[in-house]
């Protein structure tokens, strides 16, 4: 590297030149960012993630990451995407039964028990076991199965195993419940034993046995057809998605249609909840006053409040809300040149606080780049309910209670789903005052709105006056934003269960 | 489905079809023939295609608001409006029609958005519904007392 020049900051090669271009750069999302070393100011203070040690972690290794390279250097391959909540409700599998010579065995009385099974990489969730029968048109599970963390790349193999019952009432064999949580996460050995078997069974055959071993008496699940989801699937609403039926000879067969319906939703933490925050100094151009101490909160799906230092946590309304979307470009300059202009957000002196603005502004846009339309609004995430134990199986330690010793208890779930439904409450809704301006309609002159909208803004040759928009180079392709349309409150009803309170009239 | 009638009167009113039973054996049958075919044809306005009348229900809805149904359970899609002189009155659309299908296209278990995008389809310029009307089941009804 080049010896650092008196006044720049010693890590940064005099070649690297941060600036917003669309297109300039080695990779799809090479974000520069303008040279620090023109006097910026910076806050002195920055507190990089809120809420839940993982965030803590995940900021933690945000600020190292900023202690160790440059920025600008790094393209976002390297960079993890945060984590999200994951939800699947409203599963259900539709059963064509046709005629009693669709059933293998004679004076089989066609009843099935079934169950999903469901898996990221780091968890395995099952379903209530279902009985089937002849009269049930569809299989359907009514319990959301809600996965605390799952990436934006994670898939989630769902897998539909079902065993035979004799009659409805002995069902002496049966498992009350299988797994609650086999999650190698936790650091549940038998857990990971259980895990590994899982594999070898998927990996040996077409119907594998659930487990390996089974008591006798107890009923043999076996597996009848599976499907993966991935982020792709994620969706407003219901909808429906292939499964891969794999049994087809088997003694626990059932007609399945090879379709799934199932609602999937995900609540990446940079949209719910803020991942970072500072203290910063605002300025209102066209207004030459000082620069007012405000605290900067940055928050997921487009928000950079401004509060008062001391309405942060009382849920005050903003100051002033800056929308973050594709066309945000970032620019730390010179508090002179922001003459004329809206809003231009300066950063005061510190390095460090700097980078973490930064970083976390960058983190948050890779984010959003690899959550996709998740980002957009948050989905809601209905929490599930208690499981309430199987009335019709009977209660019994089963084979299954043998194999796994260390089950999580329920309330494993409950504190998650609590600490969920609290912030849930803290969230900040979309204020109604505060419409998606573009930030673009900002360049050329005070900003006609009644309130002030803080400006990020780029100036390109370090002219003042107007430039023209410029895309983010993440690929996405410049277009005029027009402020999001409003949605029936009925259509965003994802995972809810509650009664529906309108009626909804719309001409044709 | 099949039904075996031991007597039918047919009615043609412009693009309806009305079938009426003289002799109905069930209450259930008699619900089933209260059925009318209404075609209407799209109205081009600008670059949409209009019906010309305006829905309501869904089974995302709360059906104890429909001032329509009978059962305030039903949360089946209902025609709220018909505009004067539009398609679906030329049709003989009434208000109060409960719409069972769109072009075979079922409509008693559809979200309210659901039904709305199977009737506003760019792509159909025609569009067939079934639909019961409360009038002529209790007509029927009448009939099956006398």
């Amino acid at each position: 590297r080049d010896k650092a020049e008196p006044g720049s900051m010693g890590r940064h090669s005099r070649k690297e030149r941060y600036t917003m271009r669309p297109g300039r750069g080695k990779g799809p999302a090479s974000c520069r960012w303008p040279a620090p070393s023109q006097s910026v100011l910076v806050g002195n203070s920055c507190t990089a993630g809120y809420t839940g040690e993982r965030q803590r972690r995940e900021a933690a290794q945000v600020l190292r990451k900023t202690g160790q390279r440059p920025p600008g250097s790094g393209p976002p391959a390297e960079r993890s995407p945060c984590r999200g909540q994951v939800c699947t409700s409203d599963l259900r599998i539709p059963l064509m039964w046709k005629d009693t010579e669709d059933f293998k065995t004679e004076g089989d009385l066609h009843h099935r028990a079934v169950f999903l099974l469901l898996q990221t990489g780091e968890c395995t969730q099952d379903t209530e076991t279902i009985l089937a029968d002849r009269t049930l048109t569809a299989v359907s599970f009514h319990n959301n199965v809600l996965f605390a963390e799952a990436g934006p790349d994670s898939e989630l193999r769902l897998e539909l195993y079902g065993a035979c019952v004799e009659e409805e009432g002995a069902l002496a064999g049966a498992p009350k419940r299988l797994a609650t949580k086999l999650s190698s996460c936790l650091g549940c050995s038998s857990g990971r034993r259980v895990q590994a078997s899982l594999e070898t069974a998927r990996g040996s055959g077409s119907s594998p046995i659930l487990l390996p071993t089974a008591a006798a008496g107890g009923p043999r699940y076996h597996r009848l057809a599976h499907t993966t989801l991935t982020l792709a699937a994620v969706q407003d609403g219901s909808h429906t998605l292939d499964l891969t039926v794999t049994s087809h000879e088997d003694p626990a067969w059932l007609p399945l249609d090879g379709s799934v319906c199932c609602c999937l939703v995900a609540q990446p933490f940079c949209v719910a909840q803020p991942t970072a925050g500072g203290t910063l100094g605002a300025q209102q151009a066209g207004e030459l006053q000082d620069w007012v101490r405000a605290r900067g909160v940055l928050k997921g799906t487009n928000r950079f409040c401004y509060h008062q230092p001391e309405d942060t946590d009382t849920g005050e309304e903003p100051l002033f809300t800056v929308v973050i979307n594709k066309e945000t470009q970032v620019r730390a300059g010179e508090l002179d040149q922001a003459v004329g202009r809206p809003f231009t957000l300066g950063i005061s002196n510190h390095w460090g606080a700097l980078q973490s603005w930064t970083e976390a502004l960058r983190q948050l846009f890779f984010d959003m780049s690899q959550w996709k339309q998740c980002r957009d609004e948050i989905m809601k995430i209905e929490t599930p309910a208690p499981r309430k134990p199987l009335q019709v199986l009977a209660k019994q330690g089963s084979w299954y209670h043998e194999m796994v010793t260390a089950i999580e208890p329920l309330d494993d779930i409950t504190a998650v789903t609590d600490s969920l439904a609290q912030r849930e409450g803290t969230r900040l809704e979309t204020p109604p005052a505060c419409p998606a301006w573009p930030l673009l309609a900002c360049f050329s002159g005070p900003n006609p709105s009644p309130a002030p909208f803080p400006v990020l803004e780029e100036m390109p040759n370090g002219l003042p006056g107007c430039c023209p928009p410029r895309p983010l180079p993440w690929g996405f392709s410049l277009s005029c934003p027009s402020p999001r349309p409003k949605r029936c409150p009925q259509s965003r009803g994802l995972c809810s269960k509650g009664p529906p309170h309108t009626w909804l009239q719309s001409p044709v | 489905m099949a039904l075996s009638l031991p007597s039918r009167l047919r009615l043609l009113q412009g693009t309806q079809t009305t079938h009426l039973l003289s002799i109905p054996t069930h209450p259930q049958l008699a619900f089933y023939l209260c059925q009318q075919r209404v075609e209407i044809h799209k109205l081009r306005q600008g670059e949409n295609l209009i019906l010309g009348f305006s829905i309501g229900g869904g089974i995302d809805q709360d059906p104890s608001q429909n001032p329509f149904s009978e059962d305030k359970t039903d949360k089946g899609i209902y025609v709220t409006r018909v505009s004067e002189g539009g398609p679906a009155e030329i049709a003989g659309l009434q208000i109060g029609d409960k719409i069972m299908q769109v072009n075979g296209w079922d409509m008693t278990m559809v979200t309210h958005d659901q039904a709305r995008k199977r009737l506003t389809k760019r792509s159909e310029e025609v569009v067939r519904l079934l639909v019961t009307r409360q009038s002529l089941q209790k007509a029927v009804q009448q009939s099956m007392l006398s």
